[in-house]
């Protein structure tokens, strides 16, 4: 007798599905980094704190905020979670170095408090580490709401249709930058950024599956509530999916050579560019695998992946003064192009090659594939060739039968 | 110009197992073909495969791709769609350009080719071509071009209708094609102006061209 669990795989998709949730960062997880950064927001905010009268609040922006966070590659790795310190403050009141070392004292207070180590200064950051245990550390981004400027700069360019957009542009921040020729004035030049205006140019990429994963999740979870009241981190896309699952195919083929690899935000970006809402994540990556890299744009023959909110910024600058990073960019799309469509394309859904198993992580693949699979079809006999031929014959009818429905396009004819 | 970075594009995630390089002038795709039920994936995997060898000119789509099936699982029979030397009869060419509106090599790979070898895997098991089949020879063409043009298969029907359809711009003083004996101005010009923009100049000279020699 066979028995069917829910849990078992019956096609490519639930087998990507299982990879990618593996991938994500787990919930618990998840739940122990919000705790700890509305710690800090709290912290920053309390009473005694020098920004407390800035109304200081924490938020993430990168892959914590889009939904693509994949692990570490290997255990002794961390999280890497991209926060926001955000202040009710202008330019009059901080010099970009006011406004970056007042955040860090107070950090510096949370982490004494907390019995942590010193938070590290990076160029725009700082970063808090947290004991080993913790598996990850913080990147807190000091800013200030800076739309007016940010907009300003767009209508310069000519991007008069995103300069009055608010909900791409209404959120750009100006953040500190402690190589700037304008770090200790008094000035209102300062570095723009605006991470939740890309996320929100993200989100509309996938709105229509993010929607319906709502509705599908707020139908399991026998709650009534509107799509609205749904967190996005509650759902993910084939879009998402896709995502992590190519940043992972990175990770790997990279392993030893991480400073020339693709950048998560290229990969992101083309791929939300050439996602068209497709329903399954086979379907995403064929779209995407296919078509990401027509999303170049080329400025006087440089390759150009444009900000979507900022299309003066050039996610690629790199490529021009270091060659082996867009040659990297070519290899990784073509191998994963191959490794993909060999499994996709060309195999039972049960059956990895053996390149894109290595390329996902061979033990890891090997782990879900176990899980995924029905152990006992291992062990059973083959199926009967007769029987193999007639499910061959019955697939084919289905392959003429659609191609009858969208069309034939052609007939078979002989020259002579 | 169709390049080789293009074609390996195209066939790296639907076909992987197929593989692109140049050979002189053209472009050599080699490997198994994939028949698959459906896109992008089917659990089971795919329902055959064929060991193929394509030669594309870089001209394509001008130039028609030739494809031969290289380990004669299919009998050399003209009744199979294919040559003594494996090469395979997938369409009447003009007639895949005139009726569909991506002329890529992915398109082709997807549509024709696919049509080709799935029908070839149905005629293995059942003996029938599943979307039909044309005559051999000039009938086949004659056939498929007066498909692609909506018309009449009658030759001199044909060739009337590709002479008019050269031009750059239809003639309103040449006779109708429908035999009423009046211009076509003052008769089917404005079915004719939509068959122009649909048949380009340059496939109508080349089907008059091929029909002509026939
Ligand atoms: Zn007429």
């Amino acid at each position: 007798m066979t028995i069917y669990d829910k849990n078992l795989a019956t096609s490519h998709d639930d087998i990507l599905e299982k990879i990618a949730e593996a991938l994500d960062i787990p919930p618990s997880k998840f739940e122990e980094a919000r705790n700890r950064y509305h710690a800090i927001g709290n912290w920053l905010d309390r009473p005694e704190s020098e920004i407390a009268q800035f109304n200081p609040a924490i938020s993430p922006q990168g892959s914590f905020l889009l939904g693509t966070v994949t692990r570490p590659f290997t255990d002794a790795e961390e999280y890497d979670v991209d926060l926001i310190c955000r202040l009710e403050a202008t330019k009059a009141d901080f010099t970009q170095k006011g406004l970056k070392e007042a955040v860090g004292r107070e950090v510096a207070l949370y982490a004494e408090a907390h019995g942590m180590a010193d938070p590290d200064e990076g160029r725009r950051c700082w970063t808090l580490n947290y004991a080993a245990g913790a598996q990850f550390h913080m990147d807190i981004l000091p800013a200030l709401p800076d739309a007016q400027r940010y907009q300003g700069v767009l209508l310069e360019k000519g991007f008069r249709a995103l300069a009055s957009d608010t909900g791409l542009t209404g959120q750009a921040i100006a953040i500190t930058d402690n190589t700037h020729p304008h770090y200790e004035l008094a000035s209102t030049n300062w570095p723009l950024s605006n991470p939740s205006g890309y996320a929100a140019w993200f989100r509309n990429r996938m709105k229509v599956r993010l929607d319906e994963a709502k509705l599908a999740f707020a139908k399991r979870a026998h709650i009534s509530a509107s799509v609205d009241q749904i967190p996005d981190h509650k759902v993910k896309t084939p879009l998402q999916r896709a995502i992590q699952l190519l940043k992972r195919h990175r990770d790997c083929m990279f392993v030893g050579d991480c400073e020339f690899r693709p950048i998560s935000i290229i990969i992101t970006t083309l791929a939300a560019h050439a996602y068209n809402e497709e329903p399954t994540i086979a379907g995403a990556l064929q779209s995407i695998l296919t078509s990401m890299d027509h999303h170049f744009e080329y400025h006087d023959g440089i390759a150009w992946v444009a900000n979507p909110v900022n299309p003066s910024e050039n996610f690629a600058d790199k490529w021009v003064g270091v060659p082996k990073k867009r040659e990297n960019f070519v290899k990784w799309l073509e191998q994963a192009r191959r490794d993909f469509g060999l499994y996709l394309r060309a195999s039972k859904f049960d059956e990895m090659p053996t390149e894109l198993r290595k390329n996902l992580g061979e033990d890891f693949v090997d782990r879900m594939m176990k899980a995924a699979t029905p152990a006992s079809a291992l062990g059973m006999p083959a199926v009967s060739a007769s029987a193999a031929s007639a499910d061959d014959l019955r697939r084919a009818e289905r392959a003429i039968h659609q191609i009858h429905q969208t069309g034939s396009q052609s007939k078979p004819w002989a020259k002579a | 110009m169709l390049s080789l970075d293009a074609v390996k594009a195209a066939i790296a995630f639907d076909q992987p197992k197929l593989s692109a390089r140049l050979d002189g002038a053209n472009i050599l795709i080699e490997g198994s073909y994939l028949v698959v039920e459906g896109a992008p994936a089917a659990a089971s995997g795919p329902i055959t495969e064929f060991a193929i060898r394509m030669e594309v000119n870089p001209r394509y789509p001008h130039l028609e791709p030739k494809v031969f099936e290289v380990e004669s699982r299919i009998p050399r029979n003209p009744d199979r769609h294919i040559n003594g030397d494996g090469d395979c009869c997938v369409t009447v060419w003009e007639h895949w350009l005139a009726t569909s509106a991506d002329h890529s090599i992915a398109s082709f790979l997807n549509g024709p080719l696919n049509e080709y070898f799935l029908g070839q895997f149905w005629f293995e098991k059942t003996g029938k071509w599943p979307f039909g089949e044309r005559p051999h020879g000039a009938p086949g063409m004659e056939e498929a071009y007066a498909d692609a043009l909506g018309i009449a298969n009658r030759r001199d029907v044909l060739i009337y209708h590709l002479r008019l359809l050269s031009q750059a711009w239809p003639k309103g003083h040449w006779a109708c094609p429908c035999g009423s004996g009046k211009i076509i101005r003052h008769c089917h010009r404005k079915d004719l102006m939509g068959l122009h923009s649909r048949i380009p100049p340059h496939i109508a000279k080349k089907m008059l061209r091929r029909l002509m020699a026939n």
